[in-house]
């Protein structure tokens, strides 16, 4: 090796984040736990990904995330093999393809940790889309386990005060279910317990991000979606305090240290939607050639809650949860998304027009146009599929992303 | 009108419902537009408005593709579209009521595009039909209320709400006598017919529409098969079941009967589920007992229900008209539907209900492509 590449070796070993090896970890601890639960007599949940998690640790429940598992499987380009197998049964392409992989995985115990384990039973919280409300259904009808609806309207301007008592009454109503599925009582100490423990996580989780202000960022919104995971299944656990505290502590060492994710970054871009998990390494690598680094997102920033009030844990988790991004009309969500732009420093925007994803995707013509208007900044639009890479252009998609970053640059 | 004009003139509406809307307008009625079943139509009909529907149209698009992507239903995107190209001027406003993912979306998107005089959300629950949800339902159609009356600058008055829950059960009573006689007397009243009948009220004033069904139902009763709106006179046909959201055109039911089949009963949101239940008649809180009538009704399956409710219901619904097969009409992108669609499939198979699946699709609509598909499935049927 001459000393040329020993210096780059080096380099990219600086500029390589080194905590996610301890989330490797956690989070197989946590896959091997969740599939080890039954031998131990501990019940295993299915839930959505932006539903109540802090009663099911409250109740020794460990949660399982359909969506967490749709991600990998993308990730490890394993899920349109799965997908195939729900469309053998019937399922349509047009239907969410992270709930075709979760029903081929189902079926098959296929995937990259050979499947999810069994759930005792199900809960299902629409903030997120309604599409989750079908795709808990048919699962209901898969596992023949009880299915938990927490129905979180849709918010116009703010949450009305009788949607605020609906979702207070469905939050008392699964902790009645959460009993009776697994013969425990509430124990409103240790909810409080997990319910701080999840604001710190989300806390620290927000601090984490927002280190990315710095120019030049010290990390990626593409590595955010991977640090994340975390925060999405063990919100409420101690374990996931430690790994972010870690996480923080990295972040802010690299600030200081001047270490950016992108060598030379030259532009600062926003990302809006989930992922194209089948594409993150060739994305990836474009953004590197280009210089150009993706600081923040409106997907990851979905689990900073900011109003939630610890003095009334129920209530106020209960609204948090109905007020998600996802849950809010069109002006709204631009109101984050400019904000996102300026703390960011952003030059522009990246859309990923989601094909499965319709709550996240309608709407982002005008979001767009709008965003454009208010902060001068400009935007694209790029059409795929979150985890079906067989609707993806590849050379189409990164033609457009390299005459947009030209045009910005 | 004899029984055949009245039919008649019913299905030129179903095939150009806009334009006949169009003509409200202009003999000084106020229409305000909806785009689901679940809409409060006797709110907005004691308001001074005639609620009329929009489900879209089979058109090419021209202006809704630079706000909504293809793959949303094109329901979504024809009302849209006939919208953005100033079609609908005639229009006070819409409602929105949160069906679906897309309608939540639309209704920003609508807003935000076009410059009716009203525009009104209702966020519909997931849990339609559970005891927990309905305060909330109840509370959604005050405030629904509220700004009716805020637009209109002066209050519903309590008696003009009543006389409008009358108006609306008395209409559904006599849709669902042509929905009868459809299914026990189809060779008096067809399928293709009697759906007209009922599906063009969605864009007239009840009064109007109970007056012209009234006069069916009496010149049907004295009719006999010979003489009769649509009764197809030779072989019997074969009875069909057909189920989904919305028929924008009476295609399917002209196909049916060109293929010697009758369509006798449904479940589609402009049909059965349109006109099922009745608001309790008396009683303290009209808002709540509108409510419960929206909750008591088989829920559309953008709503949540446990898991073989529909199937079952559709099972029980399909056998009790002595229908040959189900056909499952679909629009386009409709996940909602689409996921519902192994488990229906496969279950009412199991219990000897044959099941057709077709979708909608309103841009490149083909009527040959659906004519050969349910030509096939009847032969099947017939064991031909």
């Amino acid at each position: 090796m001459g000393d040329g590449e020993k210096a780059d070796k080096a380099e990219k070993e600086r500029r390589r984040i080194k905590s996610t090896e301890a989330m490797r970890e956690l989070m197989t601890r946590y896959y091997v736990d969740a599939k080890t639960a039954g031998e131990r007599g501990v019940k295993v949940a299915w839930i959505t990904s932006g539903g109540p998690v802090e009663p099911l640790w409250c109740f020794d429940v460990i949660p399982v995330y359909p969506e967490n598992h749709g991600a990998m499987c993308g990730a490890a380009h394993m899920a349109v093999e799965l997908a195939e197998k729900a469309e053998e049964r019937g399922f349509s392409r047009d239907i969410c393809s992270y709930a075709r992989c979760d029903f081929g995985s189902a079926y098959t115990g296929g995937g990259p940790i050979g499947g999810l384990p069994r759930p005792d039973f199900l809960v299902c919280c629409n903030n997120i889309c309604n599409t989750v409300v079908k795709w808990y259904e048919e699962l209901a009808r898969y596992f023949q386990v009880p299915l938990f609806i927490f129905d979180t309207p849709f918010v116009r301007g703010g949450l009305k005060e009788h949607a605020a008592a609906y979702v207070l009454r469905q939050m008392e109503e699964y902790f009645a279910f959460l009993e009776g599925a697994t013969g425990k009582e509430m124990d409103e100490a240790r909810f409080l317990e997990v319910a701080a423990r999840s604001l710190e996580a989300i806390s620290l989780w927000k601090d984490i991000l927002s280190c990315a202000e710095n120019v030049p960022s010290p990390m990626t919104c593409f590595d955010a979606f991977i640090l994340m995971a975390p925060v999405v299944t063990l919100r409420g656990t101690e374990g996931v305090i430690s790994f972010y505290r870690g996480l923080l502590e990295e972040m802010r060492r690299r600030v200081e240290e001047g270490i950016a994710i992108i060598p030379g970054e030259r532009l600062r871009l926003l990302w809006d939607n989930i992922p194209i998990w089948y594409e993150m390494r060739n994305l990836g690598r474009l953004f590197m050639e280009e210089r150009a680094c993706l600081v923040a997102d409106t997907y990851t920033n979905a689990w900073t809650f900011d109003r939630v009030d610890v003095s009334r844990p129920m209530e106020s988790l209960a609204e948090a949860y109905a007020s998600v991004y996802l849950n809010i009309d069109l002006e709204s969500m631009l109101e984050q998304v400019v904000a996102l732009a300026g703390r960011f420093k952003v030059d522009g925007m990246i859309m990923h027009s989601n094909r499965s994803c319709k709550p996240y995707s309608l709407g982002q013509f005008d979001l767009a146009r709008m965003f454009t208007e208010r902060t001068g900044l400009p935007a694209l639009i790029i059409e795929a599929d979150h985890t079906d890479s067989r609707v993806y252009d590849r050379s189409d998609v990164e033609t457009r992303i390299r005459h947009f970053l030209d045009l910005l640059a | 009108m004899e029984a055949r004009d009245i039919t008649d003139k019913c299905l030129d509406i179903w095939r150009d419902p806009y334009g006949f809307a169009r003509g409200l307008k202009e003999r000084g009625e106020r229409p305000l537009a909806y785009f689901c079943s679940y809409a409060p139509e006797e709110i907005m009909h004691a308001a001074g408005f005639t609620p009329v529907r929009l489900m879209g149209a089979t058109r090419n698009i021209a202006s809704a593709d630079a706000h909504l992507q293809a793959y949303c239903c094109a329901v979504a995107r024809t009302d849209l579209d006939m919208a953005l190209e100033g079609e609908l001027d005639w229009l006070e406003g819409a409602v929105f009521v949160q069906t679906c993912d897309t309608m939540m979306r639309l209704s920003d998107i609508w807003r935000l595009n076009t410059s009716f005089p009203f525009h009104g959300d209702i966020s519909l629950p997931v849990r339609m039909g559970e005891p927990v949800s309905l305060d909330y339902m109840r509370e959604e159609l005050a405030s629904f209320r509220r700004s009716l009356e805020a637009y209109r600058g002066a209050p519903i008055a309590r008696e003009d709400l009543e006389r409008s829950i009358e108006t609306y059960n008395r209409n559904r009573r006599l849709a669902g006598e042509v929905y009868r006689l459809r299914r026990e007397r189809p060779e008096v009243l067809g399928g293709l017919e009697g759906t007209a009948c009922v599906v063009a009220g969605l864009w007239m004033r009840k009064e109007e529409h109970n007056s012209l069904l009234e006069e069916l139902l009496e010149g049907l009763d004295a009719s006999d098969a010979s003489d009769a709106a649509g009764g197809a006179g030779g072989d019997p046909l074969t009875p069909l079941f057909a189920a989904g959201s919305v028929c924008t055109t009476p295609d399917l039911f002209e196909l049916a009967r060109e293929l010697r089949a009758d369509i006798v009963d449904d479940d589609f949101c402009c049909g059965h589920r349109y006109i099922e239940g009745q608001v309790e008649p008396e009683g303290d809180d009209p808002l709540e007992r509108i409510a419960e009538r929206l909750s008591g009704r088989i829920n559309c399956p953008a709503k949540h229900s446990a898991a073989e409710e529909r199937t079952a219901y559709l099972a029980e619904r399909v056998r009790a008209c002595g229908a040959a097969g189900l056909v499952l009409f679909l629009q386009d992108f409709c996940e909602p539907w689409l996921f519902e669609v192994p488990f229906l499939k496969e279950r009412l198979r199991d219990e000897g209900i044959p099941v057709l699946v077709l979708e909608s699709d309103l841009q490149s609509f083909s009527r040959g492509q659906l004519r050969t598909r349910l030509q096939a499935f009847l032969e099947t049927i017939r064991g031909v």
